[in-house]
């Protein structure tokens, strides 16, 4: 098979596929949390809270007073990278084009050097987190196969993405193509492992500040 | 005179100076002794008790009958047992005598009812406020021994 | 199985609800909820960490609960959760976890691990893996009624001993008061100054007040093993009280899960809202207080500091109320370091404290509070919470400091206008 070949399987039914599985994946997974619903709080709740549900969403972005000096690796290294995935994922003109060959939606991109830098950023601050799981007592008990898993699926895009951008080791077709099976890989695989609070944690940050907002606290 | 009722006692007691308060701490910790298993408790008292007591003995004592206080509270979800709990009072009691302010002699005599209180709870059988007129006793003949 | 390991089971599967499911997936072993729990941070052993103690339930939630992990059970690719785990989960559910709730306030994803620990209990109780002393106390609960074996006549003794004092009538049973007070077994067999400082108070707010003798006891052991049938019949208690007395409002008294239980649960474990309001002894306090119906004079020149109990504060919203009382009576009030929703837990709540096992464990815990204490640079300590109170006075005792503990309603009470 051709390099081309392979990136027009890459780039069609393989990508048909991943997509499936991402949609399917996500709604089944949003089914079997939702589906067990919550039983009502039948307690009188505070009337003047300066907590909700809708507010931890937004608010726990930002770490609790104290924590951050605590921990200041998670917390920077999880910003910079989240962010620089954010930034290459959606701000990255080829990706809006995709976008806009898929939805119709488009959106004005951010210049490619600038996507290049958080790319970078990204790829670093992910590799200080892995190093830190590493090290860290507490995230090295905590860590199993999943979290190296989930990890390797994350880096993955952006190194192939960054590679293919800069046409780097291997030919330009074929290094397109492992980006997209790496992230093919990481859409199939993203609603079953921890991958999955990118959405997931709209919810339990609501749950939570709902829970914590009917009492008058600001969660 | 002769002391009747609590707000005359309560009165009477906060009109005394610190070392006074002291030494009827003590008396009123000492009348509830018997409920007590604890020999710190016992101790703190005898050293309350004194006048030529030096700041650092009293330091000491006070030492010890807190850590005896803190000993014997009954936690949180335990069993309690009515007589520990008396002598948990005793402690109580005890420790009054050497925290300053204006109001340590009445502080002691409620500790000291609480103790035998919690001892009536233990056998069932009702107090009566005996203990208070133990203390209205204990007071007048101090203020008498005082004049003489 | 056995018999019990099966019920501990069933019961971790019926508390999974959509919340639980949503904290599991959510979770992606940061470790910063470590970093919030005490029990961890003076310890620095990392077993301690907070959606670790969970482990057991969220192997249930995986295999009962996701295609994947239902699959993988069926072909027998997944571990089951066994007896010998729970044995060695329980010092981590019961012995290492207050349900302060702090881990629920920093975790990224908006984890509420206390609110699943709660859960969890359920489980580890049916199956027989709660802590003796635990245990004690609800059996005590259930056949004495009181998890401290308090009956009525003990409580009329200690009313006997504060009428004697107050020359103030401690009503009982009467219907119609405003308010129905409960009381914790902490403050009756401990702090009587409790209940004579509410007989003061009251008698100047001019409000109308009762025990109930039936049902004086606040303290649910059921909430801290987790077994809510019990926590149930010691709420329904004071419901049938409530409202056979029409009160309209039930006072929780200086305990910081009796609110809990009481104010946020009770309604859940009944199965229907309350027809009375529930309110905290401080809020009731401060509302008198805000409405002039009682007055303070002069001030406390002691410096002092207040604890948060984190059933009252944290995770119950009285925040505010202590601090304009103290602000009202106190000279020099001093915040200790993260005082607030985020202050750190005494080390002693949710049945730490009852639980003798832990004793070593909730002794190291307590230099968080220790170093709170020694930045603030006082004597006098308050809170208002009878279980804080002791634990603290241990803990302070443990490392030698010169620290009073003192509760609001009974400072409040030195300096209350009365009479007039």
């Amino acid at each position: 098979m051709s390099h081309l070949d392979l990136l027009t399987f890459a780039r069609g039914s393989a990508l048909n596929w991943a997509l499936i599985v991402f949609a399917a994946g996500i709604v089944l997974r949003l089914f079997e949390i939702l589906g067990l619903g919550r039983k009502a709080d039948l307690a009188r709740p505070r009337t003047d809270s300066p907590g909700s549900g809708w507010r931890t969403i937004f608010s726990r972005t930002l770490p609790p007073p104290g924590m951050l000096k605590r921990e200041p690796v998670t917390y920077f290294g999880g910003y910079v990278f989240h962010f620089g995935l954010f930034i290459a994922i959606f701000f990255f003109a080829p990706h809006i084009e995709f976008f806009r060959g898929m939805t119709g939606l488009h959106w004005s991109s951010l210049p490619s050097a600038l996507v290049d830098a958080s790319v970078v950023a990204a790829i670093v601050a992910l590799g200080a987190l892995l190093a830190h799981r590493l090290n860290n007592k507490v995230k090295r008990m905590l860590s199993g196969l999943g979290d190296y898993i989930a990890w390797t699926a994350t880096m993955l895009p952006l190194l192939t993405g960054y590679m293919a951008y800069h046409h780097l080791f291997v030919e330009y077709t074929l290094m397109l193509t492992l980006h997209l099976f790496s992230v093919e890989l990481l859409l199939v695989l993203l609603p079953f492992t921890k991958l999955f609070h990118t959405f997931s944690l709209f919810i339990s940050r609501w749950y939570n500040g709902d829970f914590f907002g009917r009492k008058g606290v600001a969660s | 005179m002769t002391i009747n009722n609590d707000s005359e006692f309560k009165a009477a007691l906060n009109s005394l100076p610190g070392n006074r308060q002291r030494q009827l701490a003590a008396r009123f910790a000492e009348s509830v002794l018997v409920l007590s298993k604890d020999v710190r408790v016992k101790n703190a008292i005898e050293a309350a008790r004194r006048n030529d007591i030096t700041d650092d003995e009293l330091d000491a004592a006070y030492k010890a009958a807190k850590k005896a206080s803190v000993d014997s509270f009954t936690r949180c979800g335990k069993e309690c047992d009515w007589n520990s709990q008396a002598g948990h009072f005793v402690a109580q009691a005890a420790l009054a005598c050497f925290e300053p302010g204006k109001s340590s002699a009445w502080e002691s005599a409620m500790h000291a009812r609480m103790a035998r209180t919690s001892e009536s709870i233990a056998t069932g059988i009702g107090t009566d406020n005996a203990e208070t007129t133990a203390q209205y006793r204990i007071l007048d003949k101090y203020l008498a021994g005082e004049k003489a | 199985m056995s018999a019990t390991l099966e019920k501990g089971l069933n019961a971790f599967k019926e508390v999974i609800d959509a919340p639980i499911a949503s904290y599991f997936s959510s979770c992606v072993h940061c470790g910063l909820c470590a970093e919030a729990c005490l029990f961890h941070n003076e310890t620095g052993d990392p077993k301690y960490t907070p959606i670790h103690k969970l482990e057991p339930l969220r192997r249930v939630w995986k295999q009962e609960y996701t295609l994947l992990g239902k699959l993988g059970k069926m072909l027998g690719l997944t571990k089951p959760v066994t007896d010998a785990e729970l044995t060695e989960w329980e010092p981590l559910v019961y012995d290492s976890c207050s349900m302060c709730g702090r881990c629920s306030m920093v975790c990224p994803v908006g984890n509420d691990i206390t609110y699943m620990i709660r859960k969890m209990r359920e489980g580890m109780a049916a199956s027989g893996h709660a802590p003796e002393d635990l245990v004690g106390a609800t059996t005590r609960a259930v056949t004495i009624g009181s998890p401290m074996g308090i009956k009525w006549p003990a409580v009329m003794a200690q009313i006997k001993h504060v009428q004697a004092e107050t020359h103030i009538e401690v009503p009982v049973d009467k219907e119609g008061a405003d308010y129905l007070v409960l009381m914790s077994s902490m403050e009756i067999i401990n702090f009587p100054e409790y209940l004579s400082a509410l007989s003061r108070i009251f008698k100047q707010a001019g409000v109308s007040w009762t025990l109930a003798q039936d049902a004086f006891e606040a303290t649910n052991s059921g909430i801290q093993i987790g077994a809510s049938d019990l926590a149930r019949e010691i709420v329904g208690r004071i419901v049938v009280a409530a409202e056979r007395l029409k009160v309209k409002c039930v006072i929780s008294p200086e305990c910081g899960h009796a609110f809990t239980a009481i104010r946020w649960e009770g309604p859940n474990l009944m199965g229907k809202p309350f027809g009375f309001e529930v309110k905290h002894i401080l809020e009731v306090l401060d509302e008198l207080h805000t409405a002039g119906r009682i007055k303070t004079r002069g001030k406390d020149k002691r410096p002092l500091t207040y604890h948060d109990p984190c059933q009252i504060s944290r995770r119950g919203g009285v925040v505010e109320q202590p601090r304009r009382l103290l602000g009202a009576i106190a000279e020099d009030f001093r915040e200790m370091p993260d005082a607030g929703v985020m202050n750190w837990c005494c080390g002693g709540g949710g049945g730490v404290s009852a639980n003798s096992r832990a004793e070593p464990l909730r002794l190291e815990a307590f230099k968080v509070k220790k170093r709170q204490i020694e930045t603030t640079d006082v004597h006098t300590l308050v809170t208002a919470c009878a279980n804080c109170r002791i634990v603290m006075e241990e803990g302070l005792e443990h490392y030698h400091m010169k620290v009073d503990v003192i509760g609001l309603t009974e400072l409040l009470v030195d300096y209350l206008v009365e009479g007039e």
